[in-house]
């Protein structure tokens, strides 16, 4: 093409002069291209499974036959379609389970994002006593199984519905306790919230940690009330996070099993995640993909009305280069009933829950809780065969301490590059906002929140089986469990790291760009660092959920490869009550160590400022 | 076009008709086999080349070569045999991969779909889908040792080999009922006075337990006239439901049978010492054996009417492509137990060590009451032998794969109301 061919004053496209603006262009723009990459890496791990999926849901399956004896396994079909949202059946398999799973999130939601919050305040905001204590703490509660949770306030509530052993309430007072305090909507709701509280706990308190009270002090010297200032500063302040934790709250209630399924199947409450795992259990994958896909559409537009109202305003920065002072208010008289109530609150969640468990690990009968059945044989027993089929106790098995070290493995790795991965979306999509690749990439970047866990795992089993360009077969390796738990808890980090660079000013890279100071150095000295507290929450929140991991990698594990929780399903599925609970609570001591220590390290590095605790 | 209940209903029992030749179809598309597989089939005489007499101790050298046996199983209780196994036939690894039996499944259909084949044993439940979809499928392949073929009942070996047999039984307290059996009639389940004091496993959620609510939908007439006995009136069958055989799920779904996550919890709440008014349990035989291990105190109902067991299967085959394929012969010849062990042995606890080891061999693990090995010549496990005083219907893996999505639908839509 010639020049004179060229519209005036705009050079065509293949021209010299525009490729070398375009690259210019490019190369200062560094999010555009870290925005491409990511989104080509996430297009393969991510869009390929979810296409699997939809493709899937509109394929005759074999488990269809016994519907349609004439279907030709692998057609097209809308059969799923017209069965899940049109014939009778949809009312029990799709609308009751919906509108029980709705119900339950904005409950949820509601409870932790108000627990959650005046926690945080709490910690970060106020003189309340043993802070440094209590901050890491009131996270331990997330990293305990759900499940342990329901176990505990069944063995308080349980009433004669269920029959068997009484419930403690009922042995100390002889009172039954109504079926809908013991079983249902209510104990799952609470028990629930008394469980992922912790995202917004976190989320809150890293944000918290980072608005400066001078902003505060400058509403109180305009005249305005307490209520006020936390209404129309401190709150909108902290949109981004608590954005993202309503997000993550209420998405991840919907795809909840372990509880829903414990505490509702005596009442027959059914949950949309109920019915999913139900479907997938029956290989019933028509069923289970239609029903996954309609989660997949409800997150998604959650995650849209939530950017809506987060919007692509700037305001949410509170990181300038100007002073930062933060300021803890003076509780006065109430000092001692809040530490109190926190106290309290910590038992509850905390306490009772993991001396049920070490209880359970210390008893020779199951579920006789006098002193004489106490006994130390499943954690230090050598194996004898009269007890548990001759399995030896936790600290003399070398099955359980291999998986331990894989388990923790695993975490680290997973948090590692959840985090870098995390970091670079957050910063496409935030330095990139309100272009359409910073939309994709938001939207895909969360979609795996959402994805069935073992559904996931099947399809990787395709995807990697054989090599791919110069990826080798990663099937068989621990590499793909660790592929595997990036993408699935990238989420998280997405999610900490968009909300932490909506809080980090643009000039703070712009000043660095003027003197001349590359990317990466700019990324490593300036972005990292501040975002840091955010990013450090996010990642503790992949390492757990990545040690507690199990449907997800199920499929993909190899025996060299074996996991803790892989060796608790084991335990559970043979029935040996006293060897799952101890491992069970090895794995939660062992996740409350390490994560302490990464706090420990993180506040001793200098991260310390920012940190909530 | 919006359909009735009754009328979906309706089309799920005009299926069942239709259903019945579509088998016949599946079982002859199964037959064709890629070349190469063929030659594989031929190779180590599996599938159609199963010989009728077999080199044993040539089949154990080759295995002895090829130094390992990979097992995806549905229970982990396999994993005690390892070191046994490994002793008695030395150079043999046992890899083991416990994955619960749907998972067990998955994961064969998957990988074979990605083109690797890394299984030798597989062992699963699950009737309808090991039978139709890997069996017919060609995905996994009979194998039963030759010298093991006059010792086990041909319905324990064909059209695939039984592992161990189970049971789905109904306990009860023998504390709250001193006079034995509160029922004699299954019926009597869903009158009122059960209501709410019937407990299941979660059908939805456990392959046995569904497969056990199949057993006696599977057989509607018997239902029917069962019912008459009871009540010496013609059962009248609730609006859209096919027959008495769901007419029996709809009305224990009415009268509150209360669902249960786990059987073992089931077993407890059923058998727990010190209550007055408690609860039926409809659960896995095996669970007695909490009697010793938990206190428990219940019984199981042998006597009634019309059937006291509810008998479902745990198969063992070949994977399709095995890379280990004599290693698998021999593991598989491993978990039916030592061919010296006949119907007069007796055996000592516990079954995992010394002698009874070595006679039990693979059996040794599940050599629990409720567990029955396929073979004619072992003797039940103490504390099992009620075993063979029951009335016992099995599970047809036909009628699984037929009509157990339809059961599990109408489960949904009654448990939904």
């Amino acid at each position: 093409m010639s020049d004179t061919a060229a519209p005036r004053g705009k050079p065509p496209i293949f021209s010299k002069q525009n490729l070398v603006y375009q690259v210019y262009r490019f190369k200062n723009k560094p999010e555009i291209i870290i925005g491409v990459l990511c989104l080509a890496f996430l297009s393969f791990v991510v869009l390929v499974p979810l296409i699997q999926i939809i493709k899937d849901a509109f394929t005759f399956q074999s488990y269809d036959l016994a519907y349609q004896p004439d279907g030709e396994v692998g057609a097209f079909t809308l059969f799923h379609f017209d069965r899940v949202f049109n014939q009778p059946i949809s009312r029990a398999l799709f609308v009751k389970p919906l509108i029980n799973s709705l119900k339950m999130g904005f409950a949820v939601t509601l409870i932790a994002i108000v627990v959650g919050s005046s926690l945080a305040w709490l910690m970060v905001r106020t003189n309340v006593h043993f802070k440094g204590v209590f901050g890491a703490m009131l996270v331990f509660p997330y990293m305990m199984p759900s499940w342990v949770m329901a176990l505990a306030w069944l063995s308080l509530f349980k009433n004669d519905r269920i029959g068997g052993s009484e419930g403690l309430l009922t042995y100390l007072t002889g009172v039954q306790v109504p079926d809908w305090v013991a079983y249902g909507y209510v104990p799952i709701v609470f028990t629930l919230a008394m469980h992922y509280y912790a995202y917004t706990y976190l989320l809150i308190s890293g944000a918290l940690a980072t608005v400066d009270s001078e902003l505060e002090e400058a509403g109180a010297t305009c005249g305005l009330g307490k209520w006020k200032r936390i209404r129309i500063i401190t709150m909108p302040l902290l949109m981004p996070a608590l954005g993202s934790a309503v997000v993550l709250t209420f998405i991840r209630i919907l795809g909840t099993f372990g509880t829903p399924a414990l505490l509702g199947l005596p009442v027959r409450f059914f949950t949309f995640s109920t019915q999913i795992y139900a479907s997938i259990n029956a290989r019933n994958q028509g069923d289970a993909y239609v029903l996954a896909l309609v989660l997949i559409v409800l997150a998604i537009s959650f995650i849209w009305i939530n950017s809506r109202i987060i919007g692509v305003r700037k305001s949410y920065v509170t990181m300038t280069g100007k002073g930062f002072r933060k300021r803890e208010g003076d509780l006065g008289k109430w000092r001692w009933p809040a530490t109190i109530i926190v106290i309290l609150f910590l038992c509850m969640t905390v306490v009772m829950p993991l001396l049920l468990l070490l209880w359970e690990s210390l008893t020779l009968i199951p579920g006789n809780y006098s002193l004489s059945n106490l006994t130390t044989y499943f954690w230090s027993g050598q194996g004898n065969v009269q007890l548990a089929y001759g399995e030896p106790g936790v600290i003399h098995n070398k099955g359980i301490l291999g998986a331990l070290g894989n388990s923790v493995k695993l975490g680290f790795m997973a948090a590692l590059f959840n985090g870098a991965l995390g970091l670079l979306v957050g910063y496409a999509v935030v330095r990139g906002r309100g272009a359409k690749l910073a939309r994709w990439l938001e939207g895909i970047a969360f979609a795996p929140y959402i994805f069935p866990s073992i559904a996931l795992g099947a399809i990787y089993i395709g995807m990697f089986s054989t090599s791919i360009g110069p990826i080798p077969a990663l099937y068989g390796t621990f590499t793909i469990l660790v592929l595997i738990t990036v993408i699935k808890n990238l989420p998280f980090t997405s999610r900490t790291g968009i909300a932490a660079m909506l809080q980090i000013h643009q000039s703070l890279e712009e000043t660095a760009r003027v003197q001349g100071i590359g990317w990466f150095r700019r990324m490593f000295r300036i972005i990292v660092p501040l975002s840091m507290s955010g990013l450090v929450a996010g990642m503790l929140l992949t390492f757990i959920t990545a040690m507690r991991e199990l449907s997800l990698i199920i499929l993909l594990i190899s025996p060299g490869n074996m996991v803790l929780t892989g060796v608790i399903f084991g335990y559970q599925e043979q029935d040996m009550a006293q060897h799952s609970s101890a491992v069970t609570l090895m794995l939660v001591l062992i996740i409350i160590t390490i994560s302490v220590i990464v706090r420990l390290l993180s506040r001793g590095a200098g991260v310390g400022r920012l940190n909530a605790t | 076009m919006t359909m009735t209940r009754s009328t979906f209903l309706k089309a799920i029992a005009g299926s069942v008709a239709a259903g019945l030749f579509s088998v016949a179809a599946s079982a002859v598309s199964a037959q064709e086999v890629s070349p190469e597989l063929q030659a594989w089939l031929e190779e180590n005489a599996l599938g159609t080349n199963a010989m009728v007499e077999e080199d044993w101790d040539d089949i154990v050298a080759r295995a002895t070569e090829e130094g390992e046996v990979v097992v995806y199983s549905s229970s982990g209780r396999i994993a005690k045999l390892a070191d046994h196994f490994q002793a008695l036939y030395p150079g043999i690894t046992l890899t083991l991969f416990d994955l619960g039996s749907v998972k067990t499944i998955e994961k064969t259909v998957r990988e074979q779909d990605a083109g690797i084949f890394n299984v030798d044993v597989i062992t699963t439940g699950n009737s309808g889908q090991v039978i139709y979809e890997l069996l017919n499928n060609g995905r996994i392949f009979n194998y039963v040792p030759a010298h093991y073929a006059d010792r086990i009942p041909e319905e324990n070996r064909d059209p695939l080999l039984i592992r161990v047999n189970e049971a789905i039984v109904f306990f009860y307290n023998t504390e709250a009922n001193p006079d034995g059996a509160p029922i004699s009639n299954v019926w009597e389940l869903t009158q009122e006075q059960f209501r709410g004091r019937v407990g299941i496993k979660d059908p939805m959620a456990s392959g046995s337990s569904l497969m056990g609510l199949a057993t006696l939908v599977q057989y509607p007439e018997e239902m029917a006239a069962a019912y008459e006995r009871l009540t010496g009136e013609a059962l009248v069958l609730g609006e859209g439901v096919p027959d008495a055989g769901f007419e029996f799920v709809r009305r224990l779904l009415a009268n509150d049978v209360v669902i249960f996550k786990s059987g073992s919890k089931l077993a407890d709440a059923a058998g727990a010492a010190g209550q007055d008014d408690a609860m039926i349990a409809m659960t896995n035989m095996t669970y007695i054996s909490r009697n010793d291990s938990k206190g428990n105190v219940n019984a199981i109902m042998a006597d009634l009417d019309p059937v006291s067991r509810m008998v479902y299967p745990t198969f063992m085959s070949i994977g399709a492509n095995a890379p280990h394929p004599n290693a698998a012969k021999v593991f598989i010849a491993y978990l039916l137990g030592n061919t010296d062990l006949n119907i007069d042995t007796v055996l000592e606890k516990p079954y995992l060590e010394g002698e009874s080891f070595d006679l039990l061999q693979g059996l040794a693990p599940y050599h629990d009451a409720g567990s029955v090995s396929p073979r004619s010549d072992v003797p039940l496990p103490a504390g099992g032998e009620i075993w063979d005083q029951m009335e016992g219907w099995n599970i047809s893996a036909e009628f699984m794969w037929q009509q157990g999505p339809k059961l599990r639908d109408f489960w949904l839509i009654h448990s939904s109301q």
